[in-house]
C-alpha cells in the first residue's frame, strides 16, 4: 500500500528534464540541485530568477503551468547558509504530473528580487505576503503593500528576530480601498468584513457604474492569526490542533495533510488501518465541507430551506466524530504516524447511519436546487474562469475541476491508499458557478462511494506506527515496562526529531490542494512551516472575476468559491 | 358587573373586576416586569462570526439544536436591529476597529456574548496579530468557554443572558481595558509582562491604590442587604 513516503517518487526522466533545461539556459547561474524524499529543489542565482520561472512554465517539455505557492524563509544565524533569506516557488505540471521547487537566496543587506507577477498571475498576493511577513522586496511588483497584517503594524513579524507575541494596536480601519476617478459619478460600495454574504471576514470594495461593477479590490488579513509563527515554537504534535482551525469546515482533513507531510519528512508511514480510517473520516469531512458550501451559498440567494435540510446530516457526521475523539468540530484526532486512538466499536454503524442520512439530504437538496430555474438563472454563466487563468492563479480542487481541469491529487498522486478505491473525478465544462456547484454535489456522491468501499475492507491491526521515535508507546506498557517508560519520557521531553531537510507534503483537501512546506533543521520545532492554502489563490482571482458583472452576482460567486477565512489568512 | 346590574340598582363593587378576580383572561403585573419578560423572550442576536466558532453557531441556529425554542431565532445581520451580539471567533487586531464600530452601532440596551476562548482571551493564539480577549474594547456579559463551545453551551449562554435581562444587569465597561498589554505593548513575553505588572503594581501602590486584580471582600451590614430583586 502506498503511503506518504513512497508516493512522490518522481521518475528520473522529468526531474532531469527540468534540471537539464535550466542548466542549458543558465549554466552556472543554476546554483544547486537537491532531491530529498522525492522533492526536487533547484536553486538559481538572483539574476536568473524570473527567467528560470518563465522557462519552467513555458517550456513545452516542462509545462509547470499550475502555480502553487511562493513564500519567504528566514535562515537567521544558520552557519550553513551564506545568505539570510530565501524565496521558494512551488509549481506543478498537470501534464507530466511533477512538482518543482525553485529557490533563490537573498542577502540580509539587500533582500530584493524581481517580481514573478509577469509569469504567474497568482504570484501577486504571495509576493505581498512575503513582503509583509519577511520584508523581502519584489522589484516591479504593481502593489507591494501589507496584506495580512494591518497598516499600523511595525516590522516584519515572521522574521526570526521578531517576538511571537509583540502586538501593534490598530485604532482605525482603512476606509477606502479604491478611489472614485476624477469627474466620475460612480459610487463605491463596501462589502465586509462583517457582512452576511461574505461568510467570514473578507472585504471587497466595488466601484459601481449603475448596477455594473467597474472595478473591485479585495482586502484580507482579518483572520490572520499567525498559524505559521505559532508552529515555529511548537513541536510537530502540538501543531495538530492548530491545523484543525485552518479550514474549520473540514478540520480532520487538515490534520491528515499535516500528518502526511511530517510522515514524509520522517520517512515513517502510518499503518494500513490508520490510513483507512483517515480516508473514511477525510471523506466525511469533505462531504461536510461541500454541504456547508452549497447550502450557505444558496442562503445568500434567498433559499434557506436547503440549509436546514443538510444540517441534519451534518449532525450525524458530528456524532461520528464525537464518538471517535470526543470533539465535534476541532477533532485533533490524527497523530504523526497514525491516529490518537482506535475507533469505537459502533464505528461502522455510526458510519452507515451518517451515509444514509447524507444520501437522503443530498438528494433532497439536489431536488430543491439543480433543476430549479431561479437557482439556475442565478448561477449559469456567472463567474466564468477558463482553465488557463485558473491554472495561472493556482486554483485547485472543485473550483479548478469546475473549470475543466481534471486534477485530483487522490487520483494523480494517491496517498493513504486512495489507489485501492474506485471513484470518478467530475469536471465542469464552462467554469461557471453552476459547474462548481455540480462538481461539489457529484463529489459528495463519489465520497460516499469511497467510504462504502473503505468500510467494506477496513483492515485490522495497529492504529499507530510502532516507531519508538515517533509514536508514544501504549499506556499499559508505560506503566509496566521500563523501556517503554523511557521511550515515553524521551519522546515527550525531546519531541519528534526529524532529519534536517525540507519537504512539500500535499493532499486533496475539501477546497483543493492543501500543502505544507516544512523546513526542518533537525530540532524538535519546525524551522519554517508554510501552509499552501487553496483559498488564498482562489480568493485572489475573485476581484477580477466580478468585474463587469452585477453586484448581486458577486454574492453568488463568493459563496460558490467557498473561501474559508481561517485558511485564507491562516 | 354590567350596565344591567347598575340599572337594576344592584350593589356593584367598583374595585371588583370579574375578569380579573374570578379567573378571567387579564393579569396584572408591573410594567417593568412585563417589559423585561418580553425583552428576554425575544432576543434578536447578531452573529459577529469570524472563525470556527461561527460554524458551531450555525449548528446552534439550525434544525437540531433550534434556538427558536428560546425565542432568539431572528438573526439580524445588521447591528442596528439587534440587541445581543455573539462574537464567535478569533478577533485579530486588524478586525478590532470593525468590532468596536459594530458594537457602537447597536442600540441600547445591548448585551454581548463572547463565544469561545479566542474571543474571551485570545485562546492558544498568543501571537502578534491577535487581540487577547474582546473585553479589551467591548464590555462582555457572558463568556462561553470551549474551542469551539458546543451548541449546548451556547443555549446555556442564551439562558444566562435572559437571566441578566430579567435582573436588568448589563455590562457597561470593557472589563479588560486596563489589562496590562491591552494596548499591545506589554504582551511580548512572559518576563517582559511580569516586569510590566511589577511596574504597574509599584505605581498604584505609590498612589495608595491596591494592585489590580486583587479582590477585596467586605461583610455587608444586615440592613443594607437588598431583599427585593433588582429593578434597574
Amino acid at each position: 500500500m502506498a503511503s506518504a513516503v513512497d508516493t512522490p517518487a518522481a521518475p528520473a526522466g522529468a526531474t532531469s528534464a527540468a534540471v537539464r533545461v535550466l542548466r542549458e539556459r543558465f549554466g552556472d547561474r543554476l546554483r544547486a540541485v537537491a532531491e530529498f524524499r522525492g522533492d526536487l529543489a533547484i536553486t538559481v542565482d538572483r539574476s536568473a530568477w524570473v527567467e528560470a520561472a518563465r522557462a519552467l512554465r513555458e517550456d513545452p517539455e516542462l509545462d509547470f503551468k499550475l502555480f502553487l505557492d511562493l513564500c519567504g524563509v528566514d535562515y537567521l544565524d544558520k552557519e550553513d547558509r551564506a545568505e539570510r533569506f530565501e524565496v521558494a516557488l512551488h509549481a506543478y505540471s498537470v501534464s507530466t504530473k511533477h512538482h518543482v521547487r525553485l529557490k533563490v537566496a537573498l542577502p540580509e543587506s539587500d533582500p530584493t528580487v524581481d517580481t514573478l507577477c509577469g509569469v504567474y498571475k497568482g504570484a501577486n498576493w504571495f509576493e505581498r505576503e512575503a513582503w509583509d511577513l519577511y520584508g523581502i522586496v519584489f522589484r516591479g511588483h504593481p502593489n507591494l503593500t501589507r496584506i495580512l497584517t494591518h497598516d499600523d503594524f511595525v516590522g516584519h513579524p515572521m522574521r526570526k528576530d521578531y517576538p511571537t507575541a509583540k502586538r501593534h494596536v490598530l485604532k482605525k480601519s482603512k476606509e477606502w480601498l479604491l478611489k472614485v476617478p476624477e469627474g466620475s459619478e460612480n459610487l463605491i460600495v463596501n462589502i465586509g468584513p462583517s457582512h452576511p454574504a461574505m461568510h467570514g471576514t473578507f472585504r471587497i470594495q466595488a466601484l459601481m457604474d449603475g448596477e455594473t461593477i467597474e472595478d473591485a479590490e479585495a482586502e484580507i488579513g482579518y483572520m490572520h492569526r499567525n498559524f505559521e509563527k505559532m508552529a515555529e515554537s511548537r513541536t510537530y504534535w502540538q501543531v495538530i490542533p492548530y491545523t484543525d482551525r485552518l479550514n474549520y469546515c473540514s478540520s480532520f482533513m487538515n490534520g491528515h495533510g499535516w500528518a502526511l507531510a511530517v510522515e514524509k519528512l520522517l520517512g515513517v508511514p502510518a499503518p494500513p488501518r490508520a490510513e483507512a480510517i483517515r480516508v473514511i473520516l477525510s471523506e466525511f469531512s469533505r462531504i461536510m465541507d461541500h454541504l456547508v458550501a452549497v447550502s450557505t451559498n444558496v442562503v445568500d440567494l434567498g433559499a434557506i430551506t436547503p440549509f436546514f435540510v443538510v444540517f441534519r446530516a451534518r449532525e450525524d457526521i458530528y456524532e461520528l466524530l464525537d464518538a471517535c475523539c470526543g470533539a465535534r468540530l476541532t477533532v485533533s484526532y490524527v497523530r504523526i504516524g497514525g491516529l490518537a486512538a482506535d475507533v469505537p466499536d459502533d464505528f461502522e454503524a455510526l458510519c452507515r447511519k451518517a451515509l444514509a442520512s447524507i444520501r437522503e439530504v443530498t438528494k433532497q437538496a439536489e431536488k430543491l436546487l439543480t433543476r430549479n430555474p431561479i437557482f439556475a438563472n442565478r448561477f449559469r454563466d456567472i463567474g466564468v474562469l477558463g482553465a488557463d487563468d485558473a491554472l495561472a492563479y493556482g486554483w485547485v480542487g472543485p473550483c479548478l475541476r469546475g473549470s475543466g481541469v481534471a486534477y485530483d491529487i487522490r487520483k494523480d498522486h494517491p496517498y493513504s491508499g486512495y489507489e485501492q478505491y474506485d471513484f470518478d473525478v467530475p469536471i465542469g465544462t464552462v467554469g461557471d458557478c453552476y459547474d462548481r456547484y455540480l462538481v461539489r454535489i457529484e463529489e459528495i456522491y463519489q465520497s460516499l462511494r469511497i467510504i462504502e468501499q473503505a468500510l467494506g475492507k477496513l483492515p485490522k491491526g495497529p492504529i499507530i506506527t510502532d516507531d519508538k521515535k515517533v509514536a508514544l508507546p501504549p499506556k499499559s506498557e508505560v506503566y509496566s515496562n521500563i523501556e517503554a517508560l523511557m521511550n515515553h519520557f524521551k519522546l515527550v521531553y525531546e519531541g519528534i526529531l526529524p532529519p534536517p531537510g525540507e519537504v512539500y507534503g500535499y493532499t486533496e483537501a475539501a477546497n483543493g490542494e492543501l500543502g505544507f512546506y516544512i523546513v526542518s533543521d533537525g530540532a524538535k520545532h519546525p524551522w519554517r512551516v508554510k501552509v499552501r492554502p487553496p483559498c488564498f489563490n482562489i480568493y485572489q482571482a475573485y476581484p477580477q472575476m466580478i468585474k463587469g458583472g452585477f453586484l448581486a452576482d458577486a454574492v453568488a460567486i463568493i459563496g460558490g468559491l467557498n473561501v474559508v477565512a481561517g485558511e485564507l489568512d491562516r | 358587573m354590567g350596565l344591567l346590574d347598575v340599572l337594576r340598582g344592584k350593589f356593584v363593587d367598583p374595585t371588583h373586576y370579574p375578569s380579573v378576580h374570578e379567573g378571567g383572561d387579564i393579569i396584572t403585573t408591573r410594567l417593568d416586569a412585563v417589559v423585561k419578560w418580553g425583552r428576554k423572550s425575544s432576543v434578536w442576536p447578531m452573529p459577529f462570526g469570524t472563525a470556527c466558532c461561527a460554524i458551531e453557531f450555525m449548528a446552534f441556529t439550525a434544525s437540531h439544536y433550534d434556538v427558536a425554542r428560546f425565542g432568539s431565532e431572528v438573526l439580524r445581520f445588521s447591528p442596528r436591529q439587534a440587541d445581543l451580539m455573539f462574537v464567535a471567533g478569533t478577533i485579530p487586531d486588524k478586525l478590532a476597529p470593525v468590532l468596536k464600530t459594530i458594537y457602537d452601532q447597536m442600540p441600547e440596551p445591548k448585551w454581548v456574548v463572547s463565544m469561545g476562548v479566542c474571543a474571551s482571551s485570545g485562546g492558544f493564539y498568543r501571537s502578534y496579530h491577535v487581540m487577547q480577549g474582546i473585553d479589551e474594547i467591548v464590555p462582555v456579559d457572558v463568556y462561553v468557554p470551549g474551542c469551539p463551545p458546543s451548541p449546548e453551551s451556547l443555549l446555556m449562554a442564551i439562558m444566562k443572558i435572559q437571566e441578566r435581562i430579567q435582573r436588568s444587569q448589563q455590562a457597561k465597561e470593557p472589563q479588560g481595558k486596563d489589562r496590562v498589554g491591552a494596548a499591545g505593548d506589554g504582551a511580548i513575553d512572559r518576563r517582559a509582562r511580569r516586569a510590566a505588572w511589577r511596574k504597574d503594581d509599584a505605581e498604584r501602590t505609590s498612589q495608595g491604590l491596591p494592585p489590580r486584580g486583587v479582590l477585596t471582600l467586605r461583610v455587608m451590614p444586615e440592613e443594607a442587604k437588598d431583599t427585593e430583586p433588582h429593578h434597574g
